[in-house]
């Protein structure tokens, strides 16, 4: 799954037909992704507004529009594997309202897929089992030390990482939710993780932490184990929920389309994400 | 440094990896809706328009957002935004190098010709030199090059622009839609001849500039101070005067005639992060002659000038189809006077019923009118709370600031307001006020008795807060002679306040820390001498002074100490007819004579009449600027 424009226009523009409670797959990138989670939810009710389409809205003295998300993406993030469910007064016709809903977006944030709720269909945050992350690399992060040490770390069966909450570092397990992971073949490197939603859930920094204390390990044995981790491999310059759906036969059934995903999607879906995040205005 | 290539590249590989280390990085992003994005290849003059606080506070500012359209609509000029960035962020940029950059391209600060701040308030002053610092332009403009920005400072702080004068090229008091057009024109033939490699000297563009009418260059304009008295305090000022013939002794405000003419915002932009207004906000009529003596709001933006209902309806559509907003602001100083506001606020509500948008009616009289009003737009939702500046306790002191609003009407509009089905009411009241007694104190808490005990009588939990400021004397004003009352007085009064409303159920007191009025009052009625307090306080790390977190008093005394000024001559002394005043060469359009008389009349305890349906009273505006109010009430009642 490519995130090509024409591609996108032409699964909103295809037989979605009508319905007034609509689920959609959307992207947040760019400069969005400081955009909390809160503040995204106003964006999203301007530009229903601001498209004119019927949103529902709740009863009561302080009416809410009824746009849900399931879950939040941490502050920072990339993603073109966001949902939403949205309630509408009234039956809409499901592409040409998404592509008034693109048109009011500013930027950054973008419907991908769209369809109906069928009748007693299941919740979707049930649908949100599985979720595929993308860690592009610098090009100074060394591919080979990247695969080997993603190779170690699948290989074991458990592996710590630590975890800083309110100033306490705490140990958790990466492998346990660390359904695959994958490098790419380039020359700087992608690191594609699948990983099962867990509470609290495993964040894609712990996957480098991970990744970075494995790789000073099969680099340089006698090292501590947690000390140098992170002084050979470099940050991610980019993090990217890339889709999300039910746990399938070692990948995920994305939630939306259905579609089997196996852990090397992550791939295709963050290479366009990638060249509109780095895009600058000025040119320089 | 003198360079005549401005930076054109991007700061955002530096400033992104930063992002993930501050507050709220959103203030920092751009892409908002209705952002405008001009590349600077194809422009003759960059504009930097700068908000000297945070975004959430600067972004919804009225007149930044207009001058933003009304530059950016002329095709040849880019107009970007840029903000104080906060604590963590500050910190940050200085530790890696990074400049202060504009919000849409994240240019560097001196990518721009002109970085024009406007400043509301006082308190922004500090705020103002760390974006200069930031930027990398120097602070002072008498150590600028040839090729450093122009430093623009308009807002209500230009009426008395001389504590900031040293940090200035130009100061820009009032109206701005006509006046940065005019100094546009001048910008551009600067960069031109910069471009052809032929810069002009720093002198000859500050030239350029002070014959745009209303530009104030205060390098070009010097005080002179009497002998020091031997009783103690600081020198007398005998006059500000231009240091060489051909320069006007006054520079007179500008003001914009007709509104409609000036139908600005059209395209307001839509914050992505929440700011401290998200609705479309249009002004209903600029200027206010209610002549409360204590408001300089009211004095420097006369005559009235009212946009037509029409122009404001077409405003609202657009204004609300461009952005998504789900609330509208009719904005001005005492939006019930417009002549037209019942039918227009009636339209409105029938307009947009049942489209989840709701109307806010800011500053507004106490009467019942407006409990009427009120309802109106409460059509559809819940009535909460409302709010009522009566300003002063007593019929007294009512009168000697000039809120013309008699005890029992005020009573009476509380009843409209209960019986209505509102269950809170908000009460404004300024403390400190001049000739206040005691008495005149606790008839805020009396008064605020007598309406819980109204309320009361239409609901248990109805509620009342009253809400006490202490108050600072401002230039142009009736006021600008008066004493300020120091904080420890104002904390006294709060005292008689708290005893007298203790135990009442359901009556609040909240009231504001008297301690930044001191610098606020310092700043307003400051002369020169003051900029080097300011310098020194920001040196000493004041900033936002107007977030009770970040002020201290203790720091500002301390460059006060250091720089060797007598507070009290500044801020509790009160002053006599004939002393020169720091901005008496700033003409507000308001006759001296006038100002003196009225504030004769307000210690006296008389009331003047509102000159809308009343005869005029000469207070000067009109005739000098050979306007007349624009209005569809008539004067001497002939409606």
């Amino acid at each position: 799954m490519t995130l090509d424009r024409s591609a996108v226009d032409g699964r909103l523009a295809g037989d979605v037909g009508t319905a007034d409670r609509v689920r959609v797959r959307y992207a947040k990138t760019g400069r969005l992704r400081f955009v909390s989670a809160i503040d995204l939810s106003r964006v999203w009710e301007r530009a229903l507004r601001k498209a004119g389409l019927p949103i529902a809205y709740s009863e009561g003295f302080t009416p809410h529009p009824k746009v849900s998300f399931p879950d939040a993406l941490p502050l920072g993030y990339a993603s073109t594997g966001e949902y939403a469910e949205l309630g509408f007064a009234e039956p809409i016709t499901i592409g040409p309202a998404m592509r008034a809903l693109n048109d009011a977006f500013a930027g950054g944030c973008e419907v991908l897929d769209a369809r109906g709720v069928l009748p007693g269909e299941r919740r979707l945050s049930k649908w949100l089992g599985r979720a595929l992350w993308c860690l592009s690399y610098p090009p100074e992060a060394d591919r080979a030390a990247l695969t080997a040490a993603a190779e170690a770390v699948l290989a074991a069966d458990r592996w710590p990482v630590p975890r800083e909450r309110k100033g306490e570092v705490t140990e958790v397990d990466l492998r346990a939710p660390l359904v695959d992971l994958a490098v790419s073949d380039e020359d700087a490197p992608r690191v594609a993780a699948l990983l099962d939603a867990s509470e609290p859930p495993l964040r894609p920094t712990e996957v480098h932490a991970g990744l970075a204390a494995a790789l000073s390990t099969t680099t340089a044995p006698h090292t501590d184990h947690s000390a140098a981790a992170g002084s050979t491999l470099p940050k991610p310059r980019l993090i990217s929920r890339t889709a999300q759906g039910a746990p399938a036969d070692g990948g995920l059934r994305e939630a939306l389309s259905g579609e089997h995903l196996a852990v090397t999607a992550a791939f295709d879906a963050t290479r366009e994400e990638l060249r509109l995040d780095r895009r600058d205005p000025t040119g320089a | 440094m003198s360079t005549t290539e401005r930076p054109t590249r991007s700061v955002w590989p530096q400033l992104e990896p930063l992002l993930s280390q501050v507050q709220r990085p959103a203030r920092y992003v751009g892409g908002e809706d209705n952002a405008v994005v001009t590349d600077h290849a194809d422009a003759d003059s960059a504009w930097l328009l700068l908000y000297p606080d945070t975004y959430e506070v600067g972004q919804p500012n009225q007149g930044v957002q207009i001058l933003y359209e009304v530059l950016n609509e002329r095709e040849s000029t880019v107009a970007e935004r840029a903000f104080t960035p906060w604590h963590d962020l500050d910190a940050l940029l200085r530790a890696h190098g990074v400049p202060l950059f504009s919000l849409e391209q994240h240019l560097p600060a001196r990518a721009f010709d002109v970085l024009a701040f406007s400043v509301a308030t006082e308190l922004g002053a500090t705020n103002l030199l760390s974006c200069l610092d930031l930027a990398g332009v120097p602070l002072r403009a008498d150590q600028r090059d040839d090729d450093d920005p122009v430093v623009l400072i308009g807002g209500h702080v230009a009426f008395n622009p001389e504590p900031l004068a040293p940090f200035a090229d130009v100061v820009a008091p009032g109206d701005g839609e006509e006046f940065v057009l005019e100094v546009d024109r001048v910008i551009t033939r600067w960069r031109r001849a910069r471009e052809a490699g032929q810069p002009w000297p720093r002198a000859e563009l500050l030239a350029a500039l002070a014959r745009v009418e209303g530009a104030y260059v205060p390098g070009l304009y010097v005080p002179r101070y009497g002998p020091e008295p031997a009783t103690g305090g600081m020198a007398p000022l005998r006059e500000t005067a231009p240091i060489r013939n051909g320069l006007p002794t006054a520079i007179p405000k500008r003001t914009v005639s007709d509104l409609d003419d000036w139908p600005y915002p059209k395209h307001t932009l839509v914050p992505l992060t929440e700011t401290v207004h998200e609705r479309y906000s249009v002004e209903i009529f600029r200027g206010c002659t209610r002549g409360c003596r204590f408001c300089q709001a009211g004095m420097i933006t006369r005559p009235v000038r009212e946009r037509s209902k029409e122009t404001i309806t077409e405003m609202v559509e657009h204004g609300l189809a461009t952005t998504g907003f789900e609330e509208v602001g009719l904005l001005s100083l005492s939006s019930s006077d417009h002549s037209e506001i019942q039918e227009l606020a009636t339209d409105l509500v029938k307009r947009y019923e049942g489209t989840a948008t709701s109307l806010s009616l800011p500053s507004t009289r106490v009467d019942a009118f407006n409990v009427e009003l009120a309802d109106e737009l409460a059509r559809e939702g819940r009535r909460t709370g409302l709010t009522f500046a009566p300003e002063g306790g007593t019929d007294r002191m009512r009168a000697v600031i000039n809120k013309m609003v008699a005890e029992e009407d005020l009573l009476r509009t509380a009843e409209t307001a209960f019986a209505g089905g509102w269950r809170q009411l908000k009460l404004y009241f300024m403390i400190g006020l001049p000739t206040e007694t005691d008495e005149d104190v606790l008839g805020v808490a009396d008064l605020g008795r007598k309406v819980v005990e109204i309320g009361r009588r239409y609901g248990k939990k109805n509620r009342v807060t009253l809400s006490v400021g202490g108050f600072v004397p401002k230039p142009h004003t009736p006021f600008q002679w008066a004493a300020q009352d120091p904080p420890e007085e104002l904390r006294r009064k709060v005292g008689l306040l708290k005893q007298r409303v203790a135990g009442e159920r359901n009556l609040k007191l909240s009231y504001a820390d008297p301690e930044p009025g001191v610098v606020e009052g310092l700043l307003a009625r400051g002369d020169r001498r003051v900029a080097e307090v300011i310098q020194r306080a920001y040196e000493l790390g004041a900033r936002f002074d107007g977030w009770s977190e970040c002020f201290s008093l203790e720091r500002w005394q301390q460059a006060i100490d250091e720089v060797g000024l007598d507070r009290d001559w500044y801020v509790t002394r009160e002053r006599g007819r004939d002393e020169v005043l720091p901005w008496d060469h700033i003409d507000a359009g308001l006759d001296p004579h006038w100002l003196w008389e009225d504030w004769q009349d307000a210690q006296r305890g008389r009331a003047l009449e509102d000159c809308r349906w009343m005869p005029c009273y000469d207070c000067g505006v009109c005739i000098g600027l050979d306007l007349e109010h624009q209005t569809g009430h008539l004067p001497d009642g002939r409606a």
